[in-house]
């Protein structure tokens, strides 16, 4: 039970981040004109996987998964920024 | 959907353990909230000069000038109400060498760091956001927020099942615990949008700065604070010219962004407040926020050059960037200032709703944990019985003893209003607690939901002895009276009445096994 509630804290915290940061910089326009949609989105996005951490059959589940697709998502997030395809 | 029944269990244990962590606080940001729905009406309840009629724009000058002269401070950056907006007068704000915010009206221009007239309204609004904590209590409420939103997410997941099947079923009859399941269900289904709503806008509200430093390392490079003035205010941020010019006035930047949003196709636009920077210099800028009909997100601005009332920027319904349409939409869904007259009574009814959400929470997990076939029940559910209704109920007692003494004190000691009303509210709120913990819970319960109805009859009878206005005779004039919390006070107190009544047949005449029965019984 714990172990999955502080994936949804922590794997889930980064994965929420990389999400808002995906919508903000792939948004129309610099990522400075969707800041507030982006803030918003954060909180449910987090709500979202700290209660959608307990679908997961256990903790290791849990802390895998939502880590590896953190991980993903702050690598494509990267990538677009490097190669510039946002702004 | 197809959610086996081990899953079932998982999420039931979250709900539960996140409901009983995160109830007590939303309890009380609810039933606060709920008031604070009106907090226009407050200060004029509180304080019947105020009734006496608004201020004129040329007051309102007089006081831009007194505070501008007399406080060097405030004329790098300082804030007005526009008479008749959210009070009927006027008021200016500015933060001191010390950063501590002062206000000050006509008749006080020195300034204080209380609001004048809404001491009231607004130990209920920090009573709603923070628990009338300071500091910690708006994180406290933010994470109490984040629960709050997990607890719907668990709860829709565990009734998903039965959802549309038991929407519209309420069951009363023999099995209680059918009925209070029932009752929770339906609440929270119903009003689930809402709720979705207020949690996320609740994060968003008490814990955006901390959110904001969090993400902008991780996702916006460090450019996220640079980028913030832009995407929540409307004027430029100019730095001062060092050079003086003439100030401007009050009557020129209203008329100006009235006529500013007439040529933008908006009808109606009514200054509500300003933000003014750098005030008598060259590049002295002033951003007038107004309300317009007609748009979710009825707030929009307007930031005109002070000295020339040259228009700058403009961010109105229909016209405005997404970061400013999604701001104004947020901050209007979350406290109910969109629409006609009928949605502050809906969201004072989802506020009490929210309230009950709670409440039966609790009452599920107590009845959940009954011994059927025994008088005596353990100790943890009668504890939780005499928590339950100490703190909610006694927290509905409390904020009616504010509102009575905030008459005794603008009776006998105006300046004593603020520190007055505070002591009152969390004594008598420590003193229910202590007395539910004493008492076995239905007794608690009883005793307290009749201190409850008195206490808030006293409400209308304090203002009715100390203003001479009863509620009879302002009911009839409208909405923004003070006649009109007098009316919900009677209302509410007729609803404790009656809950108190409920309680004490439900103690002669309910199973005997259980925390809700007559203690005399089981001896």
């Amino acid at each position: 039970m714990w172990s999955r509630a502080l994936a949804g804290v922590l794997p889930g915290f980064f994965l929420a981040a990389a999400l808002t940061g995906l919508v903000a910089w792939c948004a129309p326009g610099p990522w400075q004109s969707a800041l507030v949609p982006s803030l918003i989105f954060f909180v449910p996005a987090w709500m979202l996987l700290l209660g959608g951490a307990f679908l997961f059959a256990d903790g290791r589940r849990a802390w895998g998964w939502l880590s590896a697709a953190a991980a993903l998502a702050f690598a494509l997030l990267w990538a677009l920024k490097t190669l510039d395809w946002v702004r | 959907m197809k959610i086996s029944s081990a899953m079932l269990r998982t999420f039931n244990t979250v709900h539960t353990w996140v409901g009983l962590a995160a109830g007590f606080a939303l309890f009380v940001a609810f039933y606060a909230g709920a008031i604070t729905v009106f907090h226009h009406a407050l200060p004029l309840w509180q304080s019947p000069h105020l009734q006496e009629g608004v201020q004129s724009l040329a007051d309102a000058q007089r006081l831009l000038d007194g505070v501008l002269e007399r406080h060097p401070e405030a004329r790098t950056h300082m804030g007005m109400l526009f008479p008749g907006s959210e009070l009927p007068h006027s008021i200016a704000y500015w933060q001191d060498a010390s950063g501590v915010w002062q206000f000050a009206t006509l008749d006080d221009l020195d300034g204080s760091p209380q609001r004048p007239s809404t001491e009231l309204a607004d130990l209920v609004n920090q009573l709603h956001y923070s628990l009338g904590l300071p500091i910690a209590g708006t994180y406290l409420m933010g994470l109490v927020s984040l629960l709050y939103g997990v607890a719907l997410f668990s709860g829709l997941l565990i009734h998903w099942p039965k959802l549309t099947k038991d929407l519209f079923a309420l069951r009363p009859g023999r099995n209680l615990k059918q009925f209070w399941q029932d009752a929770h269900n339906v609440i929270g289904v119903l009003s689930l949008p809402f709720h979705i709503l207020f949690a996320v806008t609740g994060v968003v509200l008490c814990l955006v700065f901390v959110l904001a430093s969090a993400l902008d390392p991780l996702v916006f490079d460090g450019k996220l604070m640079a980028a913030l003035p832009a995407a929540l205010d409307t004027a430029p941020q100019k730095s001062a010219a060092n050079i003086s010019a003439p100030p401007g006035s009050l009557a020129l930047w209203q008329a100006r962004s009235i006529e500013a949003a007439h040529a933008q196709g908006i009808e109606t636009f009514e200054p509500a407040y300003l933000k003014l920077a750098n005030a008598g210099d060259a590049n002295a800028v002033v951003e007038i926020t107004g309300v317009s009909s007609r748009a979710l997100g009825p707030q929009g601005s307007i930031a005109l050059d002070a000295a020339s009332g040259e228009l700058l920027a403009v961010q109105l319904p229909g016209q405005r960037d997404v970061n400013h349409a999604t701001l104004a939409s947020a901050y209007a869904l979350h406290f109910g200032e969109y629409g006609n007259g009928v949605v502050p009574w809906l969201y004072f009814l989802l506020g009490l709703g929210g309230a009950f959400l709670f409440y039966s929470g609790n009452l599920l997990w107590i009845e959940s944990r009954r011994k059927r076939r025994q008088l005596q029940q353990s100790r943890t559910a009668t504890n939780m019985a005499r928590a339950t209704v100490g703190l909610c109920i006694g927290f509905c007692v409390a904020v009616s003893a504010a509102f009575v003494a905030a008459q005794v004190f603008e009776a006998i000691a105006p300046g004593q209003i603020d520190a007055g009303i505070r002591r009152t509210c969390f004594a008598s709120w420590a003193l229910c607690m202590a007395w539910a913990a004493m008492r076995a819970p239905a007794q608690a319960a009883r005793e307290l939901l009749w201190l409850a109805a008195g206490v808030t009859a006293a409400v209308a009878i304090a203002h009715g002895l100390v203003s001479g206005e009863w509620f009879w005779s302002g009911a009839a004039r409208g909405p923004r009276t003070a006649s009109f919390v007098d009316v919900i006070a009677i209302a509410m107190s007729i609803a404790f009445a009656m809950l108190a009544r409920a309680t004490a047949y439900r103690m002669r005449h309910g199973d005997p096994n259980s925390v809700w029965a007559n203690p005399a019984v089981r001896s």
